[in-house]
Parts: C-alpha cells; sequence; structure tokens
C-alpha cells in the first residue's frame, strides 16, 4: 500500500483517485493524514468553520470497502474536498456565513453539487468561511474571523469563498465547491493563485444553497490545477429541477480535452479592465494572451454601466432577501454587511429596473463580441491580494475603498452569466488571476485554455506540497 | 451627485417600513450614497423604450 506522503492531496486529483481505486492508496489513510493537517493549520488560517472528521472517516472506510469489494468508488476516489458554509451540508445548520441563520433548521441533505462529489467517491472534510451572506471579497467575517492568505498570512485570502479558496492553496482538501454572484469564485482563486471555475449561469444547479442574488448566483469549483478543475466540473455537470434557474442542457464532458490546442479567435478586452487593471494584471493578461496568440484587443463600451447595474442589483435584491431580518435582527448582521443591505433595501425600484433593462444592452454587446471571437481575456482582479483590513485599494490613479472595488472586473462579467475561469499568473510576490471568457455554455473552451496556459508555464497553481 | 443625509436615509426608512438605529444611519447613508452614484451612471444616456429587463423567469 502506498504511503499517504507519497500520495498528498496536493497532487493531481485523477492520479491519487486511480490510486485509491486500484488498492494502492487507502482513503482512510489519506484523509487521517489531511484531518493532522487541518487540525495543525486551520486555528492558522481560519479556512474552516467545522471540520467533518468523523463524516470524513465514515465516508472514507466506505470507499475503501468498495474497492475492497472489487467496486469502483468513481473518479473522484478518497479526493477530500470542501464546501463553503453556504452549501447544505446534511445535519448541520448553512450559516452562510451570519449568526442569524441559525434560526433554521439543520439541512436534512447535503446540497446536490455535494451529494454529486461523493457518488463520484469524494470525501468531505469540512466546511468553509466566507463573507457574511456572500456579500464581500475579503473573508473578514465579524462572527467567523478573517481568513487568512496561506501565501501571506498578513493578507486576504479574498471573498466571498475565501476559506474555500485558502483551504486549497494551503493543501488543506483537493478542491473546493464555492459560490460566485459578482466575482466570489474568481477573486480568491487570484488572490489564492488557484484556478476557478465559474460557469454559466444555469449551469450546475443550485439546489440546496443558501441564496444571495438568485438571478446572479453561480457554484463552481476551485482546484490547484486546470486538470483537477475539469474533473470535478464534468462530476457536477447534469440538470436537476430543484433550481427553476438550471438549465436542462446535455453534459459537455471537459477533462479529456483539456490537451486539444486553443485555435478560435482570442482578443484581449481593453477599457474599462484596462483600466481598472494595475501593471501585474496588465502584465499577466499580456503573457496569456501572447501564449493563446491573441489577435488584438476589443472594447465593450458598456463594461462600467454593467459593473454599476450589477452593484445596484445586489445591493437591492440582497436588502429584498433580508429585509425581514434587517427589521428584526438588524443588530445580529456583521456590520459591513448590514448597513449595505439596509441601503440596498431603500433603493428607488426606478434605478433597480434600469439596472435590468442596461444588462439586457449590455448582453447584446457581450455576445457580438463573441460573434467574433471564441476567447476574452481579462484581469480578474485590480490588484493582487490587498493587506487584511486594508482600507483602500489603487485603480486607475485613485485610492479607492477596498471591499466594493475588489470586484471591478468580474462584475460585468458575471452579469451577464458567462462562463470564465480564473487562471493564476505568478508574476509577482503574489499571484494574480486573468480571467478566460468564453461563450455561453462552452466551459471547455475556458478550460482549455486554462490547461494549455499551464502547459506552457504561464498559468501556475500552488503545486506539491509536503504534508 | 446630492448627500445624501441622515434626514433622507429617516425618511426612506420609515416609507420602507424599516426602522434604522441611529447608530447605523451615517454608514447607511453613505452606502446609499455610492448605490446611487452607481444608478447615477445608469441614467446618463436614454435607453430605447424596447429595451426590455433581463430578469431570470422560468414559468
Amino acid at each position: 500500500m502506498t504511503t499517504t506522503t507519497q500520495m498528498p492531496v496536493t497532487g493531481p486529483a485523477a492520479a491519487t483517485a486511480r490510486a485509491v481505486r486500484e488498492g494502492r492508496a487507502s482513503a482512510r489513510a489519506i484523509i487521517e493524514n489531511l484531518l493532522e493537517r487541518i487540525e495543525r493549520l486551520n486555528p492558522t488560517l481560519n479556512c474552516f468553520t467545522a471540520i467533518l472528521a468523523e463524516r470524513a472517516r465514515a465516508e472514507a472506510d466506505a470507499v475503501d470497502a468498495m474497492v475492497a469489494a472489487g467496486k469502483d468508488p468513481g473518479p473522484l476516489a478518497g479526493i477530500p474536498f470542501g464546501v463553503k458554509d453556504n452549501y447544505d451540508v446534511a445535519g448541520r445548520i448553512t450559516t452562510s456565513g451570519s449568526i442569524i441563520n441559525n434560526r433554521f433548521a439543520p439541512a436534512s441533505r447535503d446540497a446536490v453539487l455535494a451529494q454529486r462529489m461523493t457518488r463520484a467517491g469524494a470525501i468531505l472534510v469540512g466546511i468553509q468561511n466566507m463573507d457574511e451572506y456572500a456579500y464581500g471579497f475579503t473573508t473578514e467575517n465579524a462572527h467567523y474571523g478573517a481568513t487568512r492568505n496561506p501565501l501571506d498570512l498578513a493578507r486576504s485570502a479574498g471573498g466571498s469563498s475565501g476559506g474555500s479558496a485558502a483551504a486549497v492553496a494551503a493543501g488543506l482538501c483537493s478542491f473546493s465547491l464555492g459560490t460566485d454572484t459578482n466575482g466570489s469564485i474568481r477573486v480568491p482563486s487570484s488572490f489564492c493563485g488557484l484556478f476557478g471555475l465559474k460557469p454559466t449561469f444555469g449551469r450546475l444547479p443550485r439546489t440546496g444553497t443558501f441564496p444571495f442574488v438568485h438571478e446572479l448566483d453561480h457554484l463552481g469549483p476551485m482546484a490547484r490545477n486546470a486538470a483537477d478543475l475539469a474533473l470535478v466540473y464534468d462530476m457536477a455537470q447534469g440538470h436537476d429541477a430543484g433550481d427553476a434557474a438550471c438549465a436542462d442542457m446535455p453534459n459537455v464532458s471537459t477533462r479529456h480535452h483539456l490537451g486539444e490546442a486553443i485555435s478560435g479567435r482570442i482578443a484581449v478586452l481593453d477599457g474599462w479592465f484596462d483600466d481598472c487593471a494595475d501593471d501585474q494584471g496588465r502584465d499577466a493578461v499580456a503573457r496569456a494572451a501572447r501564449a493563446l496568440g491573441a489577435a488584438g484587443s476589443i472594447t465593450l463600451p458598456g463594461a462600467a454601466k454593467a459593473r454599476a447595474a450589477a452593484f445596484v442589483l445586489t445591493s437591492a435584491s440582497g436588502g429584498n432577501l433580508h429585509f425581514a431580518m434587517l427589521k428584526e435582527r438588524a443588530g445580529d448582521f456583521d456590520p459591513a454587511t448590514r448597513d449595505r443591505l439596509l441601503a440596498g433595501a431603500l433603493l428607488p425600484a426606478n434605478a433597480v429596473q434600469q439596472a435590468q433593462r442596461q444588462r439586457a444592452l449590455f448582453l447584446e454587446e457581450v455576445m457580438e463580441a463573441l460573434r467574433h471571437n471564441d476567447l476574452l481575456i481579462a484581469p480578474a482582479t485590480p490588484c493582487s491580494a490587498p493587506l487584511l483590513g486594508q482600507r483602500t485599494i489603487h485603480v486607475n490613479g485613485r485610492d479607492v475603498p477596498t471591499r466594493p472595488n475588489i470586484g471591478l472586473m468580474t462584475q460585468p462579467l458575471s452579469f451577464v452569466g458567462l462562463p470564465i475561469v480564473a487562471a493564476p499568473i505568478r508574476n509577482g510576490r503574489m499571484p494574480i488571476a486573468v480571467q478566460l471568457i468564453a461563450p455561453p455554455w462552452r466551459e471547455d473552451i475556458a478550460l482549455r485554455a486554462a490547461a494549455q496556459l499551464e502547459r506552457m508555464g504561464v498559468a501556475r497553481g500552488p503545486g506539491e506540497m509536503p504534508c | 451627485m446630492t448627500p445624501v443625509t441622515i434626514d433622507d436615509v429617516t425618511v426612506l426608512a420609515r416609507m420602507a417600513g424599516l426602522s434604522i438605529d441611529p447608530a447605523y444611519l451615517p454608514t447607511v447613508a453613505a452606502n446609499l450614497e455610492t448605490l446611487l452614484g452607481q444608478a447615477a451612471l445608469l441614467f446618463d444616456q436614454p435607453i430605447d423604450p424596447l429595451v426590455e429587463p433581463a430578469p431570470v423567469y422560468r414559468p
């Protein structure tokens, strides 16, 4: 039997799963080794709000028992993963980073996406920290504390899926499932140096997750390399009637096609996306563009308005969703969340309706750009990870508040539901990601581009770590 | 952009059926001012009356 030291969770998931499926490694040994690592590192990093040790051991034993019985536990056999605290986990209250949700009963079953991971043999090891109600980009949570970036403990891991990203980057799980409404997978992927996928709106079912903005909420994975990201995405696909927005689309297997080179038309997004970037972000885009053979650049003139519209709509929707609790228990919210939700609840309906109409206009503009291009490239964040507590970042010649402005370049694109892979570029002291933006339902293109950048050494995840 | 005052927030909150703790009013006002500043960008050019809003709705 291979020892767990030879089979770290930071290695390629497919190889580890193959070793488990072939009986060369034990899922239980992998999990025991990992739980020790979590116990050692989590008090500093604060990635997990709950560690599910007994459940993980039971699931690992079940995987090993299947192997012993000559059955195949699945392509993710023995692979440890975590879920953001807005995913239902059977027997646990889904806090969504709040204390207000403690009024709810524990979940009776896991979120559908988590169920699919388990069916594929993956082992759920814990629930991960986030900004309260997913309304933030830094995971500085007043109730559950700040998550620290494993690459620099003084810095933010990003948010709102910050615990999920930091856990993967620190080797505390192989992959995480997060959510992205305005950038909450892509931002922490950028800050922690991970590969993250925000699929097309409606691609993956959100059944069993706590909402933020119904019409903008996406679920997706974060992983240490493009192959793991594609593997997890493939296991996650499939319609579920429990999510009214989930499209009944055929599954598109991506993991077996990652080696195919990108040959279509590729362009860099300039204008808003260049204006909001810093030198490191521009350099990251230039490297990716060169490697992928981008032919030129294009401008989306409506990007600034799309970002403004997403900002308005998010606040209004959040204010509406939490209105009853804002009336009854305002003092129990994280102050940073509460005051924005209250403001959102006071917005004139006229502004919200105008945001919806701007959205229609921007979608038309983006689709026109995608009629002429198969892939677009833009920075993911205006800067690499800021310090925890840092009040401002420098954008386009001005110091602007950190929290609301980290999503400047992710917000316009999720606003129209495009599939995007964040691919980490290590061209500074801290990494920064580029967004690889594909036409609707073409996650496969964005994943292939990420894999190509990784093969060329342009994008790079955290690599293997000693246990 | 006209600044949003605490009094503005108090009036709006009353109309919305919210009672906001006075301690929160300054930051709520600041956030509402930011939001209205962003919303103003959406009105700087007229939109064709035929442009439909784009919420997600599946009957």
